[in-house]
């Protein structure tokens, strides 16, 4: 909540920057004793299995340039502390949850059930560390009363592509795939645990295979356009609310993080124009940036002159370069009226479907998961629970907090919401560095809203 | 300057220990009127509410309003210090962060003070509407905690039905499945033993049987509990602190499994 609860900045910072790190470490070793491998004679380490303890980031070969808003997250905790509260994961349960599909199933892919270049397998020899990784996963969020919604990535906006197509993505992972050769002549267990992650990619395949498993088990799929790319920019795009490490909450030590727009605009003193325009002086993935100007400056600008369009008049042309034909217009048009699917399907959780999970995974992926399905049982008993905001309506705190006492607490409760909760979707965008938009659903949900509320007062 | 003094000490280790289990940190607001707490559990499924009047206090002077952040757990600590039949004293600045708890044999021949930290938790007020409730059910408290250890033996969930012949409670499990039936029943000696159903049209809902069990730990506050249920409200089991006040549980309930989950 307030930064001073954060015990002090640079720890806090720390958190940010090692907690993808353990998420993935851990999602794997856990994963690994969830699905119970060592009794599956056909998921098998096809080498002989030494677990790396130390795991590095898993981000595709694209993020080593930086995606998203360029240091929004640090801009955010600098100026903005108040906008990004620590939650316990027991805090979302019973709410909807979008997750993004395509990231998941990166992650999955490069970690669970890796060892060295090899990974899981089913008995034809296909990858199926991501169907791992999602089962495993939603069952967690499943048991822990979240409604989880998987997004999935769409066509990428042209202008995204151009910048994408900058960044040699391709050429990176033929960098890998040649490195891991030279890796693997030479014996280097190290080099051919590096780089075989480096040339995992994701196909259609993969996502068509999640698309199945999530169906089979009642689980609603979406697919967006224009998703934006990194979980930062999420915000620019206009989610209300946006949570991270969500997925590691196990450990318990790291409280998930959530971000909230319209808290972020009171704190920084800005609208949402002015904020998707310093968005786009700090850099983001739709076009370049300005060299020289970083988050911090960008804030001081737009605060002092209010808008792009005044800051490239007013702005030292010879201190600052600003690359020809900036298509800052257009991308400005991209942020505010994102490219989205206006078609919303109806978001619903159904009982899984037992016997095509069982086929699915047992029988065509040589999964070894009676227990796991019988999870997905408990789980299905405590997504009917309801919660209490959805029944009656918040009121204002009126206990406004004493001085501030040398004791820590770590009891926090969502802000006080103006509206019912009743017919309100809480939009979240969920774990790793991409994320998806979700804001063509707040509309028609604010419409349904509206609707409930008329009939009421009939 | 605020200063509470309690003769009998022994209801406020009660208090405490009938919500210690449902939250664990929570601010005691306290006014002129009296010492309120609200709060609800980390899933915010459940929602406990706590008043004691002034007037039920032996001495009670709040100068100025106060919300006091503890964690209930090390209040209860503290409170098992004292004897049963000790007097319980507390204290606290205006401006200061500790709280102080003092505790006076009767005799009075011996005094223990205990300091405490104050917490600075915030937390949010449900505004929680006064509702006409379809049905209301008042009835022994002994009676209410048996039936709800009784069935939690057997499954996770109860449905409690308020009909005309009575009020049912029943479960499913694993193993099978129980029904216990209570019908309104007023020809007892005591009339805290009786059983009353008020209602206007019946309701039938389903709640976890985990909370429920927490809320029977207010047991020992009071002989009797008044459980009231809508069908679009959380039901409200409300136990009566004696001449103070109450102390009342809130539980949204589950949706039926026939019902549109979407």
């Amino acid at each position: 909540m307030e930064a001073s609860r954060i015990k002090d900045d640079a720890s806090f910072r720390w958190t940010f920057q090692i907690a993808q790190v353990i998420l993935n470490g851990r999602s794997r070793s856990r994963d690994r004793e969830a699905l119970g491998l060592h009794e599956n004679k056909h998921q098998r380490w096809r080498s002989p299995a030494t677990i790396p303890l130390s795991l590095p980031l898993p981000l595709p070969p694209t993020s080593s340039v930086a995606m998203g808003i360029k240091g929004l997250t640090k801009l955010l905790s600098d100026n903005a502390p108040n906008a990004i509260k620590e939650q316990r994961f027991e805090n979302y349960s019973g709410q909807k949850i979008a997750i993004d599909a395509s990231m998941s199933i990166y992650q999955f892919l490069v970690v669970v059930g890796r060892n060295g270049m090899e990974t899981l397998t089913n008995e034809a020899g296909e990858v199926t560390s991501h169907l791992q990784g999602m089962f495993n996963r939603t069952i967690r969020l499943m048991e822990a009363g979240i409604m989880p919604v998987y997004v999935f990535d769409g066509q990428p906006p042209e202008l995204k592509k151009q910048e994408l197509a900058k960044r040699h993505v391709n050429l990176k992972r033929e960098d890998a795939i040649r490195d891991l050769t030279v890796a693997v002549e030479v014996g280097d267990k190290e080099g051919i645990r590096k780089f075989s992650k480096k040339t995992v990619k994701v196909t259609k395949r993969h996502n068509e295979d999640c698309k199945r498993l999530l169906r089979l088990m009642g689980i609603p799929v979406i697919e967006v356009y224009a998703v934006a790319s990194e979980d930062m920019d999420s915000l620019t795009f206009g989610a209300p609310r946006f949570v991270r490490h969500l997925m590691d909450p196990s450990s318990r030590k790291i409280p998930v993080l959530e971000f909230e727009v319209s808290k972020i605009l009171e704190e920084l003193k800005l609208s949402m124009d002015q904020f998707i325009d310093l968005c786009i002086l700090s850099g983001c993935d739709y076009c370049n940036s300005i060299k020289g100007i970083g988050g911090q400056t960008a804030l001081k600008l737009i605060h002092w002159h209010g808008c792009l369009e005044n800051i490239l008049q007013n702005i030292n042309k010879e201190r600052y370069h600003i690359p020809e034909d900036w298509p800052y217009k257009k991308v400005r048009q991209l942020f505010r009226e994102p490219n989205v699917s206006s078609e919303i399907p109806d978001l619903r959780w159904t009982a899984p479907d037992e016997e095509g999970l069982v086929n699915f995974l047992v029988n065509e992926n040589s999964f070894n998961n009676k227990r796991a399905i019988e999870k997905i049982k408990v789980a299905e008993i405590k997504f009917s629970q309801r919660r209490l905001e959805s029944l009656f309506k918040e009121g204002v705190s009126t206990s406004a907090p004493s001085k501030r006492k040398e004791t820590r607490c770590m009891l926090h409760f969502p802000r006080p919401a103006r509206q019912s909760r009743m017919f309100r979707l809480q939009t979240f965008i969920v774990s790793g560095p991409k994320g998806g938009s979700l804001k063509p659903l707040i509309p028609v949900l604010q419409q349904r809203c509206c609707e409930a509320m008329s009939i009421l007062k009939n | 300057m605020l200063e509470l003094r309690l003769l009998q000490g022994g209801l406020l280790k009660k208090v405490l220990e009938a919500m210690r289990e449902l939250v664990t940190d929570a601010n005691f607001d306290c006014s002129r009127s009296g010492c309120s707490l609200q709060a609800m559990d980390s899933s915010h499924v459940a929602l406990v509410a706590l008043l004691l009047r002034s007037d039920g206090f032996d001495h009670f002077r709040c100068d100025r309003n106060r919300s006091m952040g503890m964690n209930l757990n090390h209040v209860a600590k503290l409170l098992r210090c004292a004897g049963n039949d000790d007097i319980i004293t507390l204290k606290a600045d205006d401006d200061g962060d500790t709280v102080t708890f003092m505790f006076e044999s009767p005799k009075q021949d011996k005094i223990a003070d205990f300091e405490m930290k104050l917490m600075d938790i915030q937390s949010e007020h449900l505004g929680i509407p006064e509702a006409e409730y379809q049905a209301i059910v008042k009835m022994p408290s002994q009676e209410f905690a048996r039936i709800c250890r009784d069935l939690s033996t057997i499954g996770d969930s109860v449905v409690i039905s308020v009909t005309k012949e009575g009020v049912k409670f029943s479960t499913k499990g694993d193993i099978g499945s129980a029904n216990i039936v209570c019908r309104q029943n007023t020809t007892v000696d005591k009339p805290e033993e009786s059983t009353i159903i008020e209602m206007k049209d019946p309701v039938s809902l389903t709640f976890a049987l985990r909370y429920l069990i927490s809320f029977t730990k207010a047991t020992p506050l009071s002989n009797t509990v008044t459980v009231s249920m809508s069908s679009d409200l959380p039901m409200v089991v409300e136990y009566k602190i004696a001449d103070m006040g109450y102390i009342r549980y809130y539980l949204a309930p589950k949706i039926d499994e026939d019902e549109d989950q979407a």
